[in-house]
């Protein structure tokens, strides 16, 4: 297979999030929500995004409402708009101004490809999202149903990103420990959310070392595919094709990163949104409300309760929270749900104790919060250790390839929706804490050896790139 | 006879910033399914009220449930009435005519096709010579704001608008309210010219 047709490229991933400028009206609802000021132009007339400043968070496509109407005479044919876009030719839902480029066209080639041996990953915001584009109510949680409709679709391997969440956990959490009994720089951030990755790289990069080395979840998965995951399903690492599912637009961008290849190839080759997921289902006419929950396989599939709350703001906060307090006590967190990191608030303080000690952390949603505390670390005031930033209001399920919830006064419901099923699919699952899961801990055992270890770091860790 | 007269909406063009949402949100509330999230649209939005954009004004603009309603007046089949206070085309008797469009002052009516289940409603007898031969036509039918007829809150657009620029008038009561003010104003320009 020609790899231009189908895997992405540095090419792609330079522009995702685009503005059609014969259907922008001049709102300038965008330029409101973007958190980077990327959106300018003249009110009442189109805007434009610097694609410098923009961090492909997608918030602008969730918001915009200015639409491509059958009445609208002076504007180019819906088919060719389609394909400006990336959409699947069998897309029906109306154009807005504001959009992300689609990849879903590359995935039906890839699954369509005989050659290629397609391994899916599903991010935790997916399954509390995906079915309000089938009618079901808001955050309905359907993670078997997923599993059954990328089967049908045709994926070799249906694993999941939660698997590489729990595997993140262990990495981070070891790293959050290394830095505060060995003297790294803190207060660490987490770095799960590609878009407050690139926000630090452009904004802040004198704050590079604050950020953790580790890879998010995604790209986790996509280099733990081509190396274990290869040896697991007997296949050569060159036919993988490395499939993800996210909530999240500039996963993307995340993605197409030069540094993105330690497995030896491309970590992730494409990725797409939930909304791209729900039209690939509808294109392969599957009854995706009627099909019969099935297990994402084992082992790349199996997960915990903590990795599901990376899909809520304060969740990888949480998630880590459990196994950073296992690994300096040796005891299990007496309270699992740490509702002190929980909640709306943008910017929420909490301290925890663990052991003899406090640790002291922050939770940040909504990159516009993100500011006054990246001052106040500059400025040396920071007087936490951890600190979890998510890009997007109410974190992954609130992110910018998510169902787009079509009135704006119901998208404070259709968030607290999803991040209740997410916190419900914690509760309800056996295993809440990511040093519990049992494949993770098989694979530090068979392959990577330990947490922080040489494979782990080859693998699992990464740098950054200032951008200023 | 009745002396309500029919309420209508309107925009504050000084409010309106041309998002149209009020668009969305009034194509929304018409259609047979309920819609929740762009992906779940299976048929074009087809709004009954339509965003204008001049260099002097940006606004929606919408029917004013005309008392003496011209559109009913040119209906060469009687298909719009007043039922309660507003001003209702039967799309059923609807022939597609257009006169209830060339006559609206404020251009407020449409003819729009008709969706049933996602699908685009066909005529039964009238067909269109193509290259491919004859094809079934599709119905177009009469179509403009009906104060959202059945819901049991306000208009959708109103409810939705991000800025408030739309509301809905009851006109005694908006009458009444002017005399209040007008009332009042005057009362404080007075008493400023005693002090």
């Amino acid at each position: 297979m020609d790899e231009d047709i189908v895997r992405m490229t540095t090419a792609d991933v330079a522009r995702i999030i685009h503005i059609d400028q014969e259907l922008c009206t001049g709102c300038q609802r965008c330029v409101a929500i973007c958190p980077v000021d990327a959106i300018k132009g003249q009110k009442g007339q189109p805007q434009t995004i610097c694609q410098e400043r923009c961090v492909a968070c997608g918030q602008c496509v969730q918001i915009c409402s200015a639409y491509a109407s059958i009445f609208d005479e002076d504007i180019a044919p819906r088919e060719q708009k389609i394909a400006e876009r990336g959409l699947l030719s069998s897309v029906k839902e109306p154009l807005f101004a504001s959009y992300n480029c689609g990849d879903a066209l590359k995935v039906k080639a890839a699954l369509a490809d005989s050659q290629l041996f397609t391994m899916v990953q599903c991010a935790p915001a997916v399954r509390v999202a995906i079915a309000e584009e089938f009618g079901l109510p808001w955050g309905s949680l359907v993670p078997g149903k997923i599993a059954a409709a990328l089967r049908k679709l045709g994926c070799n391997r249906v694993y999941d990103t939660n698997f590489a969440a729990d595997l993140t956990i262990m990495e981070e959490g070891s790293e959050l420990i290394q830095r505060v009994t060995a003297g790294g720089t803190l207060p660490m951030f987490t770095s799960c959310c590609p878009a407050w990755v690139k926000y630090v790289e452009q904004t802040y990069p004198e704050l590079i070392p604050h950020l953790s080395s580790c890879k998010s979840p995604q790209q986790m998965a996509g280099a733990i595919f081509k190396t274990y995951g290869t040896k697991v399903d007997r296949v050569e690492a060159e036919r993988v094709f490395s499939i993800s599912v996210m909530p999240c637009t500039c996963k993307k961008f995340e993605c197409g990163r030069p540094e993105m290849d330690d497995s030896g190839y491309r970590d992730v080759d494409v990725v797409i949104t939930t909304r791209e997921l729900a039209q690939l289902i509808k294109d392969a006419e599957i009854d995706f409300l009627h099909l019969p929950e099935e297990e994402f396989d084992k082992p790349l599939g199996t997960y915990t309760g903590a990795a599901s709350l990376f899909g809520v703001s304060g969740g990888v906060m949480e998630a880590a929270l459990r196994t950073s307090y296992k690994l300096i006590t040796r005891e299990s967190i007496p309270e699992i749900s740490i509702r002190s990191v929980r909640g709306g608030a943008g910017i929420r303080k909490a301290s925890v104790k663990v052991g003899n000690w406090t640790l002291k952390v922050v939770v940040v949603s909504g990159l516009k919060n993100a500011k006054t505390v990246m001052e106040q670390i500059k400025a040396g005031k920071a007087d936490f250790q951890f600190m979890e930033v998510m890009c997007c209001p109410a974190g992954c399920v609130s992110g910018g390839g998510q169902p787009k919830v079509l009135l704006p006064s119901d998208r404070p419901g259709a968030y607290v929706g999803r991040a209740a099923n997410t916190y419900a699919h914690d509760e309800n699952l056996r295993i809440r804490e990511s040093h519990n899961n049992p494949d993770v801990q098989k694979l530090y055992k068979f392959f990577l050896g330990e947490p922080l270890g040489h494979e782990s770091h080859h693998l699992l860790h990464t740098q950054y790139t200032s951008r200023k | 006879m009745s002396t309500n007269l029919n309420a209508f909406v309107v925009a504050d063009p000084n409010k309106c910033i041309g998002c149209k949402v009020c668009e969305v949100a009034c194509s929304v509330a018409h259609t047979d399914k309920e819609f929740v999230t762009a992906g779940m649209i299976d048929t074009p939005l087809i709004a009954k009220l339509y965003l204008v954009k001049t260099l002097a004004v940006t606004m929606p603009v919408q029917c004013r449930q005309c008392e003496n309603a011209p559109c009913a007046q040119v209906c060469p089949v009687a298909a719009i009435t007043q039922i309660n206070d507003r001003i209702v085309i039967d799309e059923t008797d609807c022939i597609g005519c257009k006169t209830c469009l060339m006559v609206c002052p404020f251009g407020a009516i449409d003819i729009v096709p008709v969706y049933r289940d996602g699908e685009m409603v066909s005529q039964s007898t009238l067909k269109v010579k193509t290259a491919e031969g004859f094809v079934e036509k599709e119905r177009v039918v009469a179509s403009k704001c009906d104060l959202c007829a059945g819901r049991s809150t306000s208009p959708a657009c109103v409810t939705a608008c991000p800025e408030k620029a739309l509301e809905m008038i009851v006109p005694k009561q908006e009458k009444k309210q002017r005399n209040v003010d007008a009332a009042v104003n005057l009362l404080n320009y007075v008493k400023k010219f005693v002090e």
